[in-house]
């Protein structure tokens, strides 16, 4: 897959799944991550373990 | 509960409360401070409390306040530190191929859920947040932890927002390789 416009690398897909935990991306953004997470199973469970992460850091307590 | 158990109670939270305050402020004196108000103020404002999970919750809200006020307190200094780790040259390039691929494949976590219910998982979490660098950890636990806002976290820590996604998205990535290297790795060979 040669990266453009609309394919993006698994690293600027990582941002993009990061900053989606923080705020709403943008329309072309919010397009190239969901068309790169079809595509990709790889950052598709970098996508989930991102998630489960923010789930375990709210239960850290006594 | 009556005062005496109420002061069994919160000696025994202690430790985990120091644990978390540490992993926060990444300063040894402010989190010993934040703790020592929390216990104060939870004696204080002992009022009637049915059972020790509802001290806990009760407890851990106070000491997150307490937190924040430390951090205002030693603001600039907490600032400082992020502006200068924010402009550093930590970079990902140790993850990724020139190409923009990862050089490693990430694993496959199965059901990560499973590792919430054991007390070992929240302790190489912990050791893992403690390993990312000290502003980077910050931003991470007010994030995660104290559940701000990235605006809030800017106000609070004087940087701005791009810095701020780029820590907390390094910090992710840090804390994903923490985990799957000490974690989720071992379980899969087990």
């Amino acid at each position: 897959m040669k990266p453009g416009w609309v394919l993006i690398p698994c690293r600027h897909a990582h941002a993009l799944i990061s900053a989606r935990m923080d705020g709403p991306l943008d329309g072309g953004d919010r397009l190239r991550l969901w068309l790169h997470l079809r595509l990709c199973a790889l950052c598709k469970h970098i996508d989930r373990q991102m998630a489960f992460m923010r789930e375990a850091m709210r239960r850290i307590g006594p | 509960m009556d005062a005496d158990a109420l002061a069994r109670t919160l000696d025994g939270l202690r430790p985990a409360l120091l644990k978390m305050a540490r992993l926060q402020l990444r300063n040894d004196a402010w989190a010993e401070d934040a703790v020592s108000e929390t216990l104060l103020a939870a004696l204080e404002g002992a009022a009637g409390f049915a059972g020790q999970s509802q001290v806990k919750t009760w407890v851990v809200g106070i000491l997150k306040h307490k937190i924040i006020d430390q951090f205002r307190r030693g603001g600039r200094e907490v600032s400082v530190d992020a502006q200068v780790e924010a402009a550093g040259a930590e970079s990902l390039d140790d993850l990724y191929r020139s190409d923009g691929h990862r050089l490693h494949a990430p694993l496959d976590w199965g059901d990560p859920e499973a590792s919430l219910a054991q007390a070992q998982f929240f302790e190489v979490l912990q050791a893992c947040v403690e390993r990312l660098p000290a502003a980077q950890g910050r931003v991470f636990m007010m994030r995660e932890w104290l559940e701000y806002d990235t605006t809030q976290i800017c106000k609070e820590l004087g940087i701005t927002s791009t810095n701020c996604f780029v820590m907390l998205h390094r910090a992710r990535l840090r804390l994903r390789e923490c985990l799957e290297m000490n974690w989720f790795a071992n379980r899969a060979a087990r």
